[in-house]
């Protein structure tokens, strides 16, 4: 699609600049949100835009563009040019024809399409009333929905690389509150995928109900170190604020701790961590990153030993190694380093081996204030937290109004058993439960 | 961007299938940013984008839809998808559009477009050499110049055409420090709704030394003692917690939804009596301020809390019609894609009478958070947490040695009431916050103020 505009923009650029690389994202979607039986908001998005990189006097520049006009064009070739004039960062970057995958993704489901409106819609009034009904204690769903989404991205360069692929998927969300008493408490569930068959409305309401109902009666725990259960979901949610820890760019600039510590053992010998740009059904799949580079499989962590870094082309040439094809940008954006599906390997624990391990254990099952309580960097967090008790492997208490304390680097050291409950959340990260050793629970 | 001519004809479209209200929201932005990064400038960057969403209301459901395409087939596709989405009885057609003139508050003084790259570029470098200067253990410095200008035109089948120009600067600075198996980041982030005069009014040798004082502090700081006990917490950014404690709760996006712990408590007292709260988009050259909201209402001052009585909600178009009540001019948005709903401005806690060191001096043991990290809250519940970026001991009323990683959380509701004093040196500070129209630039701002008792998160 659009070759009359890559054409245009390659023909603009010659003998301006060395080399040029253009970006094109397009994006449709959909969404529909119910409240009380009626569509509360219904949105429709049409978008599309191109960024470009380009390479003059050794120097890159970027610039990007939502008019597709010969002027537009002619516009952001002069803005990329002038923006690459202040550049003091040499690092050499690479605009290269790169190799194809060998296999097929199935990304696209044209079945989506055929989906009529009235019948999305009705997955959103489904699940609220299903939610509403399943237990008296609900009393209120303040977001049922359903969403789907569309893309088309082709990136293409100056030295014949010339990719494209598209994508689908949709989601149905929903989330309740539900009350005892003075207490109340939320939950939510949903399903993302590509067929819309699959959406199982009574599930996904089930386990929202479930999650804000389990929570209730609670009680705040004693201060102190605790065996802690992270729930899959939970370790899905920590993995993806702390997934920049494995990014190349971040270890070059001084932003994690991974610096020279490849071939150490930085995790106990149960972890087993990849990052997947090919994982099947991954929300994040691709077949080539930003850069056109081919998506591929990269073992982060090999049973507790630190195997790779994840690069873009430029990080890889700064430590003389290739690409994992991580290279990210956004149309607006610069040239970054961004993880795919990130995924612990499920281990051979079932979740109830994980409760019964110790005398008293704590499941934590729900954790607020990632942006915020947690440093990236120093892989310090403290979270605010919602859990469950376990004493002897029996459910005992629900528990909140305490905080979750630790270091994710330290976490990764003191994990003592893996569960095989394997969940892929919609953070494009996938993992089991964990039993982590010990954990600061803080409360009053 | 669009004629009056195809506006009226697209809203005319959009109104087709019988609905009660519809509204073209357009926009042509123009941004650029600089970055410095490891004692180079790394990205000198700009670029346009515009679009244009459509918006009609069939009673209190809203329908929305965008393109960036500004074409004729392009805005009238997305009419027609709007108009069809559902059917209405209303007849309402487009006689004229009048344009409403607004009075800009807000000069902008030097247009940052007029600026050189070199002096933008030179600020940035002298900052970077502050914060490297100030110690031996800055490790990382990571500073951005930001800039965008917003023109806006919204057109309505009340017959509004209204246009405006934001202009939006603010500087961006984060200093790690330590290396090996330690590091603290700190970071300090001034913007205006104003021109590139905000940015000369800024010392970058003090901009660059604060932020890294604050990481080095913290690099050899022990961790907080957990618990529960007084806390005071700091003029400026402190206004965070009430933001995102109280604040969300009393938007009609979360009240119209059942979700929030103020619903059906207006002329209630809410919070203890030295509360007064106040949203004001009317703040001149102040971040969160804008001439008139994304719905074309002239923004204005709205008193939320007044001595611990509720006294107002903020409310966009749609909120107002599901609980019948009339727009404050919060219908807010990040761009033609988002429809606007109800969001907070310029928001803080009205100084008091109570002075700083008093309250030090009244606690025998509790935490001093100077600076506050972000934090979040769930509506529904009005349960908070928040991070505090460079925290204090008090011992015996006294503030003592300086501790990291504290996370403080409670509940909105119950801590109001546990706000015992209000010091008289409000300060702002501004953020963005990001809610279900994406992330648009706030103010945030309080006093000094003491918290009877809140638990104190840590590792210590």
């Amino acid at each position: 699609m659009y070759n009359k505009e890559f054409e245009l923009l390659f023909k603009l650029a010659k003998d301006r600049v060395e080399d040029i690389e253009i970006f094109l994202n397009i994006g449709k979607s959909f969404s529909v949100r119910i409240h009380r039986q009626n569509v509360d908001s219904f949105n429709y998005a049409d978008n599309k835009g191109i960024g470009i990189r380009l390479i003059k006097d050794g120097k890159v520049g970027y610039s990007y563009t939502e008019e597709f006009s010969e002027n537009a064009f002619s516009n952001i070739i002069d803005e990329a040019i002038a923006g690459s004039i202040y550049v003091e960062n040499t690092d050499p970057v690479i605009i290269a024809k790169h190799p194809d995958i060998d296999t097929k993704l199935d990304l696209y489901s044209p079945g989506l399409n055929n989906i009529n409106v009235d019948e999305k819609i009705q997955v959103a009034k489904d699940l609220e009333r299903l939610a509403l009904e399943k237990d008296s204690r609900v009393f209120n769903v303040p977001a049922a929905s359903y969403s789907d989404g569309y893309k088309y991205v082709r990136v293409a360069n100056s030295q014949g690389l010339d990719k494209e692929y598209e994508a689908n998927h949709c989601v149905a969300m929903v989330m309740v509150l539900a009350n005892e008493g003075q207490e109340k408490k939320s939950g939510h569930w949903y399903y993302f995928g590509r067929d819309f068959e699959e959406i199982d409305v009574a599930k996904i309401a089930d386990k929202a109900v479930s999650k804000a109902i389990e929570l209730l009666n609670s009680s705040s725990p004693t201060s102190g170190e605790y065996p802690v259960v992270l729930s899959n979901e939970m370790v899905t949610s920590l993995l993806a604020t702390f997934s920049g820890i494995f990014s190349a760019k971040n270890v070059q600039e001084g932003k994690s701790m991974f610096r020279g510590k490849i071939g150490s053992q930085l995790a106990d010998s149960c972890i087993t961590l990849y990052d997947d740009g090919l994982f099947p059904n991954g929300l994040a799949t691709s077949p080539f990153d930003n850069e056109g580079y081919p998506s591929q499989k990269t073992v982060l962590i090999d049973k507790g030993i630190l195997k790779n870094l994840l690069h873009n082309t430029v990080t890889a040439g700064k430590d003389n190694t290739k690409s994992t094809g991580n290279g990210s940008r956004s149309i607006k954006g610069s040239l970054n380093v961004s993880n795919s599906n990130m995924i612990i390997e499920p281990g051979n624990h079932s979740p109830q081996d994980l409760y019964k391990s110790a005398g008293k254990v704590i499941k934590i099952v729900s954790l607020q204030g990632l942006h915020s309580g947690a440093n990236p960097i120093s892989g310090d967090f403290s979270l605010s937290a919602e859990g469950l008790l376990y004493e002897n492997g029996k459910r005992t208490k629900s528990l909140s109004n305490f905080t979750l304390s630790g270091n994710f680097y330290q976490l990764l050291m003191n994990t003592k058993l893996v569960g095989n409950d394997f969940l892929m959340s919609y953070t494009a990260c996938g993992a089991p439960s964990l039993l982590i050793d010990k954990l600061v629970i803080s409360s009053k | 961007m669009l004629t009056k001519e195809l506006s009226a004809k697209v809203l005319d479209a959009a109104l087709s299938n019988g609905a009660d209200f519809a509204e073209i929201f357009s926009e042509n932005n123009y941004n650029s940013n600089i970055r410095l990064y490891n004692n180079m400038i790394q990205q000198c960057m700009a670029g346009k984008d515009h679009g244009a969403g459509i918006r009609v209301f069939y009673g209190s459901t809203a329908i929305y839809a965008y393109t960036n395409d500004f074409s004729e087939t392009a805005l009238m596709e997305a009419a027609s998808a709007v108009a069809k989405a559902q059917s209405g009885q209303k007849i309402v057609t487009i006689h004229e559009l009048n344009s409403k003139d607004i009075s800009n508050i807000h000069e902008v003084k030097i247009l940052p477009a007029s600026v050189s790259k070199e002096a933008k570029i030179d600020f940035l470098k002298r900052t970077n050499e502050a914060a490297r200067n100030y110690s031996s253990e800055v490790s990382q410095v990571d500073l951005t110049l930001a800039e965008r200008r917003q023109e806006i035109l919204i057109a309505n089948s009340e017959g509004l055409w209204v246009e405006d120009t934001r202009n939006y600067i603010r500087a961006f600075a984060i200093v790690i420090a330590g290396t090996g198996s330690e590091r603290q980041t700190s970071t300090q982030g001034p913007g205006a709704f104003a021109g590139y005069e905000f940015i000369e009014s800024l010392d970058p040798q003090r901009m660059g030394a604060e932020t890294a004082h604050s990481s080095v502090l913290m690099l050899n700081a022990k961790y907080a003692p957990q618990g529960q006990y007084p806390v005071i917490i700091d003029n400026g950014f402190g206004g965070v917690i009430f933001h995102e404690a109280c604040g969300h709760g009393l938007e009609a996006t979360s009240l119209s939804r059942n979700a929030s712990i103020f619903l059906g408590k207006l002329g209630q007292q809410v919070a203890s009596d030295k509360v007064t709260a106040i949203d004001d988009g009317t703040l001149v050259n102040k971040w969160g301020s804008t001439n008139i909201d994304d719905e074309g209402a002239v923004t204005r001052r709205n008193v939320l809390i007044e001595n611990g009585i509720l006294k107002s909600y903020l409310i966009d178009k749609v909120g107002g019609l599901k609980m019948d009540m009339q727009p404050t001019g919060n219908g807010r948005r990040q761009s033609y894609k988002f429809p606007p709903t109800s969001r907070m401005t310029n928001t803080y806690i009205d100084a008091g009478n109570d002075k700083f060191d008093n309250m030090v001096a009244s606690i025998d043991f509790g935490l001093y958070a100077k600076k506050m990290g972000g934090g979040s809250v769930l509506p529904g519940t009005g349960d908070f947490n928040f991070a505090v970026a460079e925290g204090y001991v008090i011992r015996n009323g006294k503030i003592a040695e300086p501790v990291r990683g504290a996370t403080l959380i409670g509940n909105g509701a119950q801590i109001l009431n546990k706000i015992s004093m209000v010091s008289d040196n409000l300060e702002l500070a501004e953020g963005m916050c990001g809610s279900q129209s994406g992330s648009v630039p706030t103010t945030v701002g309080q006093p000094a103020l003491k918290v009877d008792e809140i638990i104190v998160g840590g590792r210590g």
